[in-house]
């Protein structure tokens, strides 16, 4: 079975401070949901996780926005970047970076939630025949000819970011919900996609696979589970 | 109560010939002791690019060398992924006729249509076609077993009139199934007359909802055949031993590794989101069970055929009250189990178990032979 192997300390260098894992749970209402997927070279798979995760195989890079109209930080859009892996038998997604367009957010999300963000221009634009996400040098993904599906139909993997917590260096699973009341299949092509921005070198999309786009609410709930990020997940989960 | 052995081709890492080779060879081993020992079927999965999981890409040359090498049981060639990327029908048709024809008509046909990303992403399959292409494929292959000339105008594919060569030795055609994973599927299979071919976990109570449903539906089904096939067989690891503390300890290690790969594989649905994939995927045999039953205090989910023969016969007998009519057995998963114990096992499993369900297959098996 394989396992990750980026070194903790690179990974810790980049990783965001959490004060506390207990954050209050927040519910986005009316959000836009963007998720694009890409395959990515099967060199990278082990080499942008920690030793506590597995890649899958093909490894996916997936890029995954919100618009929020409206939040306890105030409206602000978000472009977040992580890799498909799996933390013992569970499927997750790891994130690789992330930026968001205001600094109540990137405080929030980072310093409540462990979630890696900077600040940076995002833009999610809407139409009838293409989505557009917009994150100035760092990324540009269209996804075209929407298609209807159903909201249930589109998949939200839970996520696990690596975070300083007052247990140490730990992998805290954020598990947003989704509940959409419309989705549509667009297909994506990368215009544009800085590596260093998301803080990898080896994370590099290939091929498309698909997007989604949706509308509905998004809800971060109280943290439940956190991981050693140097051993497997049998070994290393903790309550919170 | 019919028994079968399931070859994922499961492989450890580091991938080198000589593991492919003991893997091989093993299975080939396995099959030609349970063809002596009186189970029914050898299985061989079709998957493609799954590490670890299975290695198992080329089926029907396993299924070529354990007909060679065995005189009754019963070859499975299950399941052909029935998407046109990877099989066409008129190849599907083609090998099966000749796979029943060198092991003298002991072919069982499954069809199926892939569930992981790896898999269809590989072959670039449009995912939201796969369940049309399925159907398409388990109508159109009796009549290319049967039909001379054949000719088709479909969705998936076209053609002129030509005769598909050979044609297979049953009559009118092999028994088909159809691979069970997601909820519901087991009506597909119904309303065809198709075999329910479980490869997925579940519970007693859901497994028997499933197979009322299944029977009821079956009776007033629109058979893609000349024959209806009517079994609903399940999945299941085995490993019997004397010892029940040995029999949970050994198999238990199968299960969990087995479950381990099931749970890291690349779900369809995880990378593309559709109508056609409504479940996750399957899930590991005994994932869906009840693992925190006080029952069993060794740790074996309910309803897995791991532990002494009384466990086991005990575990087979409340499938069997809940209308299932065979199981098929996962006996080793990446070699956690050395060979000579997993012969031991189908061997004590023959000896003790079996006859408490039809017999003396040992006899009849001999019997066959002769």
């Amino acid at each position: 079975m394989l396992s990750g192997t980026a070194a903790l300390d690179d990974l810790a260098a980049a990783a965001a401070t959490m004060s506390s894992l207990h954050p209050e749970p927040v519910t986005f209402e009316g959000t836009e949901v963007f998720q694009a997927t890409f395959e990515m070279s099967y060199s990278g798979r082990q080499a942008t996780l920690p030793p506590g995760l597995h890649p899958t195989t093909p490894p996916l890079l997936v890029v995954l926005a919100w618009r929020v109209a409206d939040s306890p930080w105030g409206r602000f859009n978000m472009a977040q970047v992580r890799v498909s892996c799996r933390s013992g038998v569970r499927p997750r997604g790891f994130v690789l970076g992330g930026v968001a367009d205001t600094d109540r957010a990137v405080a929030a999300l980072s310093g409540e939630w462990g979630l890696p963000c900077r600040l940076g221009p995002v833009e999610l634009r809407r139409g009838y025949d293409r989505v557009t996400l917009d994150a100035g040098p760092a990324l540009t993904v269209t996804g075209f000819d929407p298609d209807p599906l159903g909201p249930a139909d589109v998949q939200f993997t839970v996520t696990t970011t690596l975070a300083h917590t007052p247990r140490g260096l730990r992998l805290v699973q954020v598990e947003p919900q989704y509940d959409l009341t419309r989705a549509e299949r667009v297909q994506p092509r990368l215009d544009r996609f800085e590596p260093a921005a998301w803080g990898t070198g080896v994370a590099v999309p290939r091929g498309a696979v698909t997007a989604a786009v949706g509308v509905g609410s998004v809800s971060l709930p109280r943290l439940r589970f956190v991981s050693r990020p140097d051993v497997m997940a049998f070994e290393g989960t903790e309550a919170v | 109560m019919r028994f079968g052995i399931f070859f994922e081709m499961s492989t450890p890492r580091p991938f080198t010939s000589e593991t492919d080779l003991l893997v091989y060879h093993n299975s080939l081993e396995q099959a030609r002791l349970a063809d002596e020992l009186g189970f029914d079927w050898v299985w061989c999965v079709e998957h493609h690019f799954l590490e670890e999981y299975s290695h198992s890409s080329a089926p029907e040359v396993v299924l070529a060398a354990v007909a060679a090498q065995t005189s009754r049981i019963r070859v499975g060639h299950g399941a052909v992924v029935c998407v046109p990327e990877m099989n066409h029908p008129v190849r599907v048709a083609e090998r099966a006729a000749v796979l029943d024809i060198i092991s003298g008509g002991r072919l069982e046909l499954g069809t199926a249509r892939s569930s992981t990303w790896t898999e269809l992403g590989g072959f670039n399959v449009d995912p939201d076609r796969t369940k049309k292409t399925w159907d398409e494929f388990v109508r159109v292959l009796p009549r290319m077993w049967a039909d001379e000339p054949f000719a088709y105008e479909g969705l998936c594919f076209s053609m002129p009139e030509r005769n598909v060569l050979p044609k297979p030795v049953q009559k009118p055609h092999p028994p088909m199934w159809v691979t069970v994973t997601s909820p519901g599927t087991e009506l597909d299979a119904a309303e065809r007359g198709l075999g329910c071919l479980g490869v997925a976990s579940t519970t007693y109570a859901e497994q028997e909802r499933r197979t009322r449903e299944y029977h009821r539906r079956i009776l007033s089904c629109d058979a893609v055949g000349g024959v209806i096939n009517d079994q609903v067989t399940t999945l299941n690891f085995l490993y019997c031993h004397e010892d029940p503390d040995v029999a949970a300890r050994t198999g238990m290690g199968m299960v969990g590794l087995f479950g381990l790969n099931n749970a890291h594989l690349l779900w369809t649905r995880e990378a593309y989101p559709t109508r056609a994939y409504q479940s996750l995927g399957n899930l590991a045999p005994g994932g869906g069970a009840d693992r925190s039953s006080p029952g069993d205090p060794r740790g074996v989910p309910e309803g897995i055929a791991v532990g002494d023969p009384e466990r086991v016969i005990e575990v087979i007998r409340r499938w069997e009250d809940i209308g299932v009519t065979g199981i098929n057995f996962l006996v080793n998963a990446s070699e956690t189990i050395p060979q000579e114990q997993v012969l031991d096992s189908l061997r004590l499993f023959a000896a003790e178990v079996m006859p408490a369900f039809g017999g003396d297959r040992l006899a009849a098996a001999e019997a066959g032979r002769c």
